[in-house]
Parts: C-alpha cells; sequence; structure tokens
C-alpha cells in the first residue's frame, strides 16, 4: 500500500510473478499502475504492507535488488551531456557489467546505434534516445524488467526492437510492463492485472482471451 | 478510534499545565519580589534569570525536536513528526524571546540595543535562522518527504546550534580574550534557587505548550479524517 | 564560477575599498565571504545534470549504495571549490594584503582544504533536501547559509589570523581544529541520515 498524503495510490493490491512470465499492467491514468512500477524499481518504499523482488526483501535489501532489476520509464534517463557509448560505459560501470566494452558494443549493435556511438545523445530524436535507454535497461541482463509505457517513445525501429525483446523467453526473465493498449498488453503477457483507483479490479492468467473481446470487459471494469 | 474519545492526553495536559502554572507564579514572584538586588544592574538583572531560562529550554526544545526527528525516520510514524514540528516551533519562539530579552539586556548594560559581544546572543540570532529555514523546507515539499526532509533538517540543524556556539565565542576569545562574567556561574546560593526555580517552570511552559500544540494537531487530524470519510461515503 | 568570485571580490572592494583604503584586515574576511557565496552557487548547480537530463531515476535504481551517492557529489563540490579557491586565493593577495610571504598563502591553502571538506558534506546533504522544490533557487540558500555561518566565522578567522598582519600562529590552530571538528561532525550527521534522502 502506497500513499500520498491522504490519497491511497496503491491499495490491496497483490501480485505474484514467477520467473519467465510477463505481467501486463492495465488500467486508466491516475489509477496507480505507475506508482505501482515505481515500487517494484526500489524508487518508493511502500507505506504498509511486503514487497519482494527476486527474492530479495524491499527496502532492507533494495541494493541487491537493484542489481537484479532494469526499469524503463518514460524518459530514457541518459545524460544528453555524454556520448551513446559514454552512457553505457557509466552505466556498465555502476551494474558491475563485467567485460564491459564489448556488452557496450553488443548492446548499441542490438539497438542499431552502433554508428552513432560517440555521438552526443543530444543530438539523438526521441526515438533513438529511447532506443538507448532500452539499451541501458537490457545492458545488465536484469532478471526482472520494469517497463512502464515503453513504447511511448520508440520509433518503429525500437518498437520492433522491443517485441523482439519481450518475445525471447529463452532469458528466462521477469517482465512487468505497465500500458494503457490493452490489446497490445493482452498480445504481450501471460498474467493481466487492472487497476482502478489504486486497487486490483482483475487479476488472472491470459490464457486463450481474445483482445478486441477483452476489450469490453475491460471497459466496464474500469468505468 | 479511541484516539478522537482518549481522555488521557487532555488529563496529562492539565496536570502540566496546573504544575507549569503554579511554579511559573512561584518563579515570578520569587524573582522579583524575594532574590536579592543586583549592585551593579539593578532590576533589569532579574531578566537575565527568564533571559537564560529561555535560552536553555529551547535549546531543549530543539533536541527534542532533533530526537523525534531520528525517531521519524526510523519509524515512519507521523506522530513523531508532530513532536518534532511543534517542538521546532515552540523553539523558535523561545528563541525570539531570548534574543529580544537579551536586546533589553544590552541596552540596560551596554546602553545600545544590539551587541556583538555576547556569544549567546550572536548565537540566538543564528539559531533564529537556522530554524526559520526549517519552516520554509517544510512548506517546499509536500506529504511525506515533507516530514522526511524535515526530520533529516532538524538533525543537521541542532548539529549547528553547539558549532555555531563555539565559533562565535571561539571568534571573540581572540579578540577579547577576557573571560565574561556577566552570567556569573559562581552565583550566590540566594539567586541560584530562583533560577533554578524559573529554569524548570520555563520548562514546564515549554513541556504544556508542546502538549496543547500535539492535542490540537491531534483532533484537527481526527476531524479531517471524518470528514473524509463522509464525503467518500456521500 | 570563477568570474563570479572575482567580481564578487570586486563588490567588496567598491563597497569598503573606496572608504578605507587598506583593506589587509578585511581580506580574510573577503575571502570568505566571496567563497561562501560561490559555494551556494556550486551546490545549486551540483544535481543540474540529473535532474534536468531527467537521468535520476536511473541513478537511483542502480545498484549503488546511496552513501556513494553523496560522497561522490560531496567530491564533486570540493573539486569545484577548490578549483575557484586556486584563483581567487593569489587573486586575494594581489588586491588585498599588503606585505605577507608565500608561506602565508600555504597556510591558507590548508584552510581551504579543511573548510571545503565541511561545505562539500553539508552541501552535498542539502542539495538533495531542495532538489523536488519549486523556488530551490532560493530555497537552498537559506538552508545553506545559516549552517554555513560557523564554517565562515572560523575559516575567516584562520585566514585573517595569517595575512592581517597579527601572524598569530595560535589562533590559526585554534580555527583550524574548529574546521576539522565541524567537518567530523557533519560527516556523522550525514552518514546518520544519508539513507532516508531518496527513500521515497
Amino acid at each position: 500500500m502506497k500513499r500520498f498524503g491522504e490519497r491511497r495510490a496503491v491499495d490491496r493490491v497483490d501480485v505474484c510473478l514467477d520467473e519467465g512470465e510477463c505481467l501486463a499492467v492495465l488500467g486508466p491514468n491516475g489509477a496507480g499502475k505507475s506508482t505501482l512500477l515505481r515500487m517494484l524499481a526500489t524508487l518508493l518504499r511502500p507505506d504498509a504492507g511486503e514487497l519482494s523482488v527476486c527474492g530479495r526483501r524491499l527496502p532492507d535489501e533494495a541494493v541487491r535488488a537493484r542489481a537484479l532489476i532494469g526499469y524503463l520509464g518514460h524518459d530514457p534517463m541518459v545524460y544528453l551531456d555524454l556520448t551513446a557509448r559514454q552512457n553505457l560505459e557509466l552505466y556498465a560501470d555502476l551494474y558491475g557489467v563485467p567485460d564491459a566494452r564489448e556488452r557496450v558494443d553488443d548492446a548499441l549493435d542490438r539497438v542499431g546505434l552502433l554508428a552513432r556511438s560517440f555521438d552526443l545523445v543530444r543530438t539523438f530524436s526521441r526515438g533513438m534516445a529511447q532506443r538507448l535507454g532500452l539499451a541501458r535497461v537490457l545492458l545488465h541482463e536484469p532478471r526482472l524488467l520494469l517497463l512502464d509505457e515503453p513504447y511511448a517513445g520508440l520509433d518503429a525501429a525500437g518498437a520492433h526492437l522491443l517485441d523482439a525483446v519481450l518475445a525471447d523467453a529463452s532469458r528466462a526473465r521477469g517482465v512487468v510492463i505497465v500500458t494503457h493498449e490493452v490489446e497490445r498488453g493482452v498480445a504481450l503477457a501471460g498474467r493481466l492485472l487492472v487497476l482502478r483507483a489504486g486497487r486490483a479490479v482483475l487479476s488472472e492468467p491470459t490464457g486463450p482471451i481474445d483482445g478486441a473481446a477483452f476489450r469490453t470487459r475491460y471497459e466496464e471494469l474500469v468505468a | 478510534m479511541s484516539s478522537t474519545t482518549d481522555a488521557r492526553p487532555a488529563r496529562r495536559l492539565a496536570v502540566t499545565g496546573a504544575l507549569t502554572a503554579a511554579l511559573t507564579a512561584l518563579a515570578v514572584y520569587g524573582v522579583f519580589f524575594v532574590a536579592p538586588e543586583d549592585a551593579d544592574q539593578g532590576i533589569i538583572q532579574k531578566i537575565f534569570y527568564f533571559h537564560v531560562a529561555i535560552a536553555i529550554a529551547s535549546l531543549v526544545a530543539f533536541g527534542v525536536a532533533c530526537i523525534a526527528g531520528i525517531a521519524y525516520l526510523r519509524t515512519r510514524q507521523v506522530r513523531f513528526d508532530e513532536v518534532s514540528s511543534a517542538s521546532v516551533a515552540i523553539g523558535l519562539g523561545m528563541s525570539v524571546l531570548v534574543v529580544i530579552t537579551g536586546s533589553i539586556w544590552a541596552k540596560a548594560s551596554w546602553g545600545t540595543w544590539w551587541v556583538w559581544t555576547d556569544p549567546r546572543l550572536v548565537t540566538f540570532l543564528i539559531v533564529l535562522l537556522l530554524y526559520a529555514a526549517y519552516f520554509v523546507l517544510r512548506s517546499s515539499a509536500e506529504g511525506e518527504r515533507r516530514y522526511r526532509y524535515a526530520a533529516i533538517y532538524s538533525v543537521a540543524a541542532f548539529a549547528s546550534v553547539p558549532l555555531s556556539f563555539y565559533s562565535v565565542r571561539v571568534a571573540r576569545s581572540f579578540v577579547h580574550p577576557v573571560v565574561f562574567t556577566q552570567s556569573g556561574a559562581n552565583m550566590p546560593n540566594s539567586m541560584l534557587i530562583w533560577f533554578v526555580v524559573s529554569q524548570v517552570a520555563v520548562l514546564g511552559i515549554f513541556l504544556t505548550v508542546l502538549q496543547l500544540e500535539l492535542l490540537q494537531r491531534r483532533a484537527d487530524s481526527a476531524l479531517r479524517r471524518v470528514k473524509a470519510r463522509l464525503e467518500a461515503a456521500a | 564560477m570563477v568570474l563570479f568570485a572575482i567580481l564578487a571580490m570586486l563588490i567588496f572592494q567598491f563597497a569598503f575599498g573606496s572608504r578605507l583604503g587598506d583593506l589587509t584586515p578585511f581580506a580574510g574576511g573577503i575571502l570568505w565571504a566571496t567563497l561562501a557565496l560561490t559555494a551556494v552557487l556550486g551546490v545549486g548547480r551540483s544535481w543540474v545534470p540529473e535532474r534536468e537530463q531527467r537521468v535520476l531515476d536511473g541513478i537511483l535504481t542502480a545498484p549503488v549504495p546511496r552513501l556513494v551517492l553523496l560522497v561522490s557529489k560531496a567530491g564533486a563540490i570540493y573539486a569545484y571549490l577548490l578549483a575557484v579557491e586556486i584563483v581567487a586565493v593569489p587573486l586575494l593577495t594581489l588586491f588585498f594584503v599588503r606585505g605577507q610571504a608565500p608561506v602565508d598563502v600555504a597556510l591558507v591553502a590548508v584552510v581551504c582544504l579543511l573548510a571545503n571538506v565541511g561545505i562539500a558534506i553539508l552541501g552535498s546533504l542539502l542539495a538533495c533536501l531542495a532538489l523536488f522544490a519549486r523556488a530551490r533557487e532560493l530555497l537552498l540558500p537559506v538552508l545553506f547559509l545559516p549552517s554555513m555561518l560557523p564554517v565562515v566565522i572560523a575559516a575567516a578567522g584562520a585566514t585573517h589570523a595569517v595575512l592581517g598582519g597579527t601572524n598569530d600562529l595560535a589562533e590559526y590552530r585554534g580555527y583550524c581544529l574548529f574546521l576539522a571538528v565541524y567537518a567530523v561532525i557533519f560527516g556523522l550527521v550525514a552518514y546518520a541520515t544519508y539513507d532516508h534522502v531518496f527513500d521515497d
């Protein structure tokens, strides 16, 4: 449970995610989706209740948990005054990534920015910067990916990339993706969580749910 | 919701209030009618009793605020923030009184309304600014951040108090290597006893006002909770 | 930043110098008044990249202990102050001090090194408190300067003891000791509270 002043932003949400599962968090604006994600990212501390990520209890084992998490929000979180390469090298350093040089090259290549690796991020377009953000978040091979509206800033190339990343089940990583695109969420995820005004109104596996059919059900839930 | 109907805090307040009122009356009577007059300064010297008592009480208040701040950081319970902020408010008010009474005394002793040579007076001026900043900080943040930042600052500010005092004193002692005797740690017993009485009385005032303030805040927030509940149900 | 320090010193000259002629007794004070104001600017700038380029969340979700974060910002402030002092101190002796030996400047350097520690620690901590405030350019000086006053008093006193014409080494040592104590105490305060600064 997370309170902001008198308002309960997230209240009595029970979520349990196994390795390799993908959870889509849906809901209207202000439902508490981003707040929930930030709590999982160890950026916010819950006012009540328990929270553990990758087996690490928060907030006590926050530092260890952070090594296993990758958080991508609306912003790519890269320094505009550094080059793409310098940014990734910095993050590699922060996360203690071994073989940093190769991994950085590899990451830049995967997101298609290898050619621009020595350019300042200030010169990048929004889509390119967000792709760099994606590279950043994958650099340390996190066991849990936390994505907040990741498709929002991505260009077409980036969107394809992200699809590929999410479909890549071989990495055995857990993914929590917050999105307002209902159909995409249903298509990507193995579990669904729908929030409304901070409370969970739906929490179940996707199964063979049809996106369009679910849409009507969703509208009812959040009305 | 026992906290709204709990009569214990109110009863405690009544007890503290009564005791404090009695002590204060005793102190005023003792200081002005029983304690011997100072040969040099006459009746103005009597202000000194309260000046120092209030100064020490305000430092106690800031100490309480610091401890409550640490308690808040450890437990994140809002009641510790209430104690902390109320204590700072009272301490600040007392600090204003210290500066005012100090100024009156300066006028009586040296003829001017302000002197830079009294380390206590100068320190309390710094303390005023230090804790005025506390409220500026509080108003700049909202919600839980407000309590947390205020708690952190209450610790830093309290560390600044002795540092400020000693820096001013050390500076003075290099310029005027004469030891001040205006306070006279060697007071005759006839004066000392009333000094102690007035000190306890002022500490009592602090406690009483603190309890009063806390009681009022709890009533306020209980009222707000009820109001919120009614609005939610409507 | 260096430019600002020079300008500040000029302000002091034009505010007092025309009437007093020899400002040597005030040199210590002028230096530390200037440095106090420059420090406010430097501390205010210490989080600018993270805040304006929205990198803060990225840094906070990395497995870097908060203490390391605060210490590194303190280090940055320290380096910034040092860079200003390297220019400001010689200029100070040029503009305001009559008849001093080179060793005096070395003693002043020691004062700078000591005072910077306290300023950096204090600044690093308080900058975080002002990070999210809307009027942060106003809030930071209000928070920072009252707690800085002991440093100004002691550092100005120590500098004056060396440059002001009296050359009182006992005084100098006393003030330097105070600066060291200040740094230790605020180091402890920062250590006690660092974990809670970003703990939303």
